[in-house]
């Protein structure tokens, strides 16, 4: 479901009803006021003033409140950028948790409760990606300020009119677009799992994983009815067996030529993959495609995860990056079917100077699209086979690539 | 199986007047030092049209490839350093600091031209144990390509144990500077001929990096890097190769350890000294230096020097390393005489000189033959760009990944 607010969490410390003022001309439209009695007169004059106030704990028919991570690198004790084993930079990024609660409940509006951390200092830059993303996957950041800007805003002091207004100019743009939420996810493999129960560490850490190895999915819940159209790979993660109808589908999409990779699988007779370090999977024919299995199950979802964008392969990558730092993207189709849009997402303190991204389809024009401009000059489109490779500028940390096809 | 390596380890002991010296130290004279001939050549592109030809006349000039390679396992350490996601600017990264595809190719093709029955391309990629193919995919190339240059063309990640058993020990016959032996893949035992493809460049920490630098990569990260396993050598390779760099600690247990602790703790003595024990350990038969397109200023775009994409239009190749080095060295318009203090040298110590001090070659140009062209004629002139370069103040880093 598109989403259709932009909702902010009230700082308690803001009393005063006058301090709505902040609000005017922005796009929040959508207050979470605690219920206590200092509060009142902000609830009354709020409400009046035709916002939507709503309690912070309350459930809300209609909005999947989802809790999230801040946003960004994860820096170690030391100062430095926390890694993976493999030594990527580790980013924490909401956008796999959007995904599958509009997955799961797709007639939800998703807001993402992510507040910074008590004791914080938190950047212009920070807020920005905060709040992009959570609305690049098609949900919204409870917008939640830390307590000395929440203060500073409050005094009326200048300085802290920078993130402020840097916050409410993001916010505004994704208000602009809350269309781009009825675009299409695309994705190279698709994860089947019911994420609850038994499954739900290691079929949610997955996504998590999937997604900052930078494999592009769409998640398939096990309850919904879903097609694999241009997926090369099913990824069944579940310890429990498919029921017979999603079995079948499943064996039709191996047998059409697709790959299905499981930690779980029935045993298969097949060989060894003869590559190390995929030499702890079996690899058994079907039809025109092949299942891929672990030789013994796998309870850790980093190997099984880093495993499957090989045994995927980079060949099928959807986006890459160069030049770029920590990065996401988040890739959707049209729903006219005439282009496809691209969100980019660069967690470094600032956004990359001279970055480069190759996006597989073919292409005949690109736009760029930032916060600060809605159409960045100097963007440059080389034609590759079956993929176009786009030459950004100096930009900031979030880029939507709008493609024509 | 017969091996050239050890064959021409055997010649260097016959051939050297105090082969006894050896175990204790470098001590063989400069003109002891072997040389032979090293052909080069201007070449302005990668197009297979120009490319091709001028390889082949190249290794003609250099009495063919067939006594080198026929019926032969031909092992190819091409150069892909630093990360697939770091790149000059716009640009595809073999213009700047990767080993060329095509002249990767073109190798193969010749090779196997000239009777090779097998040729493995290895590398050892940055921090990762997956397939070289997925490495190179990530960079934008296309493996099929190189491996459909030649019949039996295959790859293999030497960045940690890979498809062998166990890793192969690899003595340093004249005792090394820094290790007396190393654990590597095993895929440099298990071949008959070596061949170092590298990129010509200038090296932050060496200075320049040529066809025996591109041997530092040899070492796999699951024991010389960052990450490696105390005790044994860790299942996947983790961080770069900061503990040769810095010797802040030693390789796994398992294998063989630094010879004196008590060493400087320098890169710039560290680096060149390890270069030269790991050519010693895996002698080079085919040295071949690719500056068609390249950098000035550094290895790789993370450098933090005015780094500049150029096009010297230059091929190398020799069969020994340090004087396919040395040629490269005068290409570049520095003087592979050079030592500590004087360019390219000013920080560290010459690799080169080294190199030569251990018996590897000569990198005096009087004792080298240069064949296909003259050196005064085809010079591109590093140096002066580095001068130029360092006169000016350094550049504000970017965020280039």
């Amino acid at each position: 479901m598109a989403v259709s607010s932009t909702p902010m969490r009230w700082p308690n410390a803001w009393a005063d009803p006058a301090a709505l003022d902040l609000l005017r001309g922005t796009a929040i439209d959508c207050l979470l006021i605690d219920n206590s009695d200092e509060l009142v007169g902000v609830r009354e004059r709020a409400q009046k003033a035709g916002l939507r106030v709503l309690h912070p704990d309350a459930p809300t028919e209609g909005i999947e409140i989802v809790k999230g991570a801040w946003p960004g690198v994860k820096m170690s004790r030391n100062g430095g950028a926390e890694a993976g084993p493999t030594g990527v930079p580790w980013v924490d990024s909401n956008g796999w948790n959007i995904l599958l609660a509009r997955a799961l409940r797709p007639e939800h509006e998703v807001w993402v409760d992510a507040p910074p951390d008590a004791g914080a200092f938190i950047t212009a830059d920070s807020y920005r990606i905060a709040f992009a993303d959570s609305a690049a996957y098609g949900g919204r950041w409870i917008i939640s300020l830390d307590k000395s800007l929440a203060a500073a805003l409050a005094a009326g002091k200048t300085e802290a009119q920078g993130p402020w207004q840097r916050l409410m100019q993001t916010a505004a743009f994704f208000g602009a677009h809350k269309g781009w939420a009825d675009y299409a996810a695309a994705g190279v493999a698709g994860v089947i799992s019911d994420f609850s129960g038994d499954n739900e560490f290691f079929s949610r850490e997955l996504l998590n994983l999937l997604a900052r190895a930078g494999l592009h999915y769409r998640i398939l819940p096990k309850q919904n009815r879903w097609g694999t159209d241009g997926l090369r790979a099913l990824l069944y993660v579940d310890a429990d067996g498919p029921a017979p109808a999603l079995r079948e589908q499943i064996d039709d999409f191996v047998n059409a030529g697709g790959m299905l990779i499981s930690p779980f699988w029935p045993k298969v007779v097949g060989g060894a993959l003869p590559l190390a370090p995929l030499d702890k999977y079996s690899v058994s024919s079907a039809g025109k495609g092949k299942i891929v299995t672990c030789k013994t199950p796998t309870d850790d979802p980093y190997v099984f995860a880093n495993d499957a964008v090989v045994l995927v392969s980079h060949r099928y990558d959807m986006v890459r990056f160069w030049n770029s730092g920590a990065t996401a993207s988040f890739y959707t189709l049209a729903p006219d079917h005439r282009g496809a849009l691209v969100h980019l997402l660069f967690y470094s303190y600032r956004g990359p100077d001279a970055a480069s991204v190759r996006i597989a389809g073919r292409y005949r024009a690109v736009r760029a699209a930032t916060v600060e401009n809605a159409d960045v000059a100097g963007v440059q489109l080389e034609p590759q086979r079956d993929a176009v490779e786009i030459h950004l500028p100096q930009v900031s940390q979030y880029v939507a690539l709008e493609l024509e096809a | 199986m017969p091996c050239h390596r050890q064959t021409r380890r055997e010649w260097l002991w016959k051939t050297s007047a105090a082969a006894g010296a050896w175990l204790a130290g470098p001590t063989l004279t400069r003109a002891a030092a072997p040389s032979g001939p090293v052909a080069v050549a201007r070449c302005r592109t990668y197009d297979s049209a120009e490319l091709l030809p001028t390889m082949q006349k190249m290794f003609d000039q250099l009495g063919g490839l067939g006594r080198l390679v026929a019926g032969k396992t031909v092992a190819i350490k091409i150069n892909l350093t630093g990360s697939p996601t770091y790149r000059l600017a716009y640009l595809p990264l073999e213009d700047t600091h990767y080993t060329h595809p095509h002249v990767i190719a073109a190798a193969a093709h010749l090779l196997a031209k000239a009777g090779a029955r097998r040729i493995r391309l290895l590398e050892s990629p940055w921090s990762t144990a997956d397939p070289v193919e997925e490495y190179l995919l990530q960079a934008n190339w296309e493996p099929r390509d190189l491996l459909g240059a030649a019949p039996n063309v295959e790859f293999e990640n030497t960045n940690w144990l890979g498809q062998g058993k166990k890793y192969a020990r690899m003595p340093v016959p004249f005792g090394g500077y820094i290790f007396p032996a190393f654990d590597l893949n095993h895929s440099y035992a298990d071949c008959d001929v070596f061949v170092s493809i590298a990129k010509m460049k200038e090296h932050a920490t060496a200075g320049v990096t040529l066809s025996m630098k591109n041997c530092f990569g040899l070492t796999p990260c699951t024991i010389y890097g960052t990450g490696a396993g105390v005790d044994e050598p860790s299942d996947v390779p983790r961080g770069g190769r900061g503990l040769v760099h810095a010797g802040d600690r030693q390789p796994s247990k398992s294998a063989p350890q630094e010879k004196d602790p008590t060493t400087p703790r320098e890169d710039t003595y560290r680096v060149p000294r390890t270069v030269v024990d790991l050519n010693a350990a895996r002698p080079v038969h085919l040295a071949i230096v690719e500056g068609i397109k390249t950098m000035t200023g550094g290895e790789g775009p993370w450098v933090n020097e005015d780094l500049k994409a150029v096009a010297p239009g230059l091929l190398v190749a020799g069969l020994n390393p340090v004087n396919t080095d040395a040629v490269s060295m005068a290409l570049m318009n520095f003087d592979p005489m050079a030592d500590r203090g004087t360019p390219p040298f000013e920080r560290c110590d010459s690799t080169l000189k080294l190199a030569e001090d251990a018996g590897l070659g000569t990198r005096d140009l009087r004792r080298i033959e240069v064949t296909g062209g003259s050196v005064a004629e085809l010079r591109f002139d590093f140096a002066g760009m580095r001068q130029s370069r360092r006169s000016a103040p350094r550049p504000r880093p970017g965020i280039r990944g």
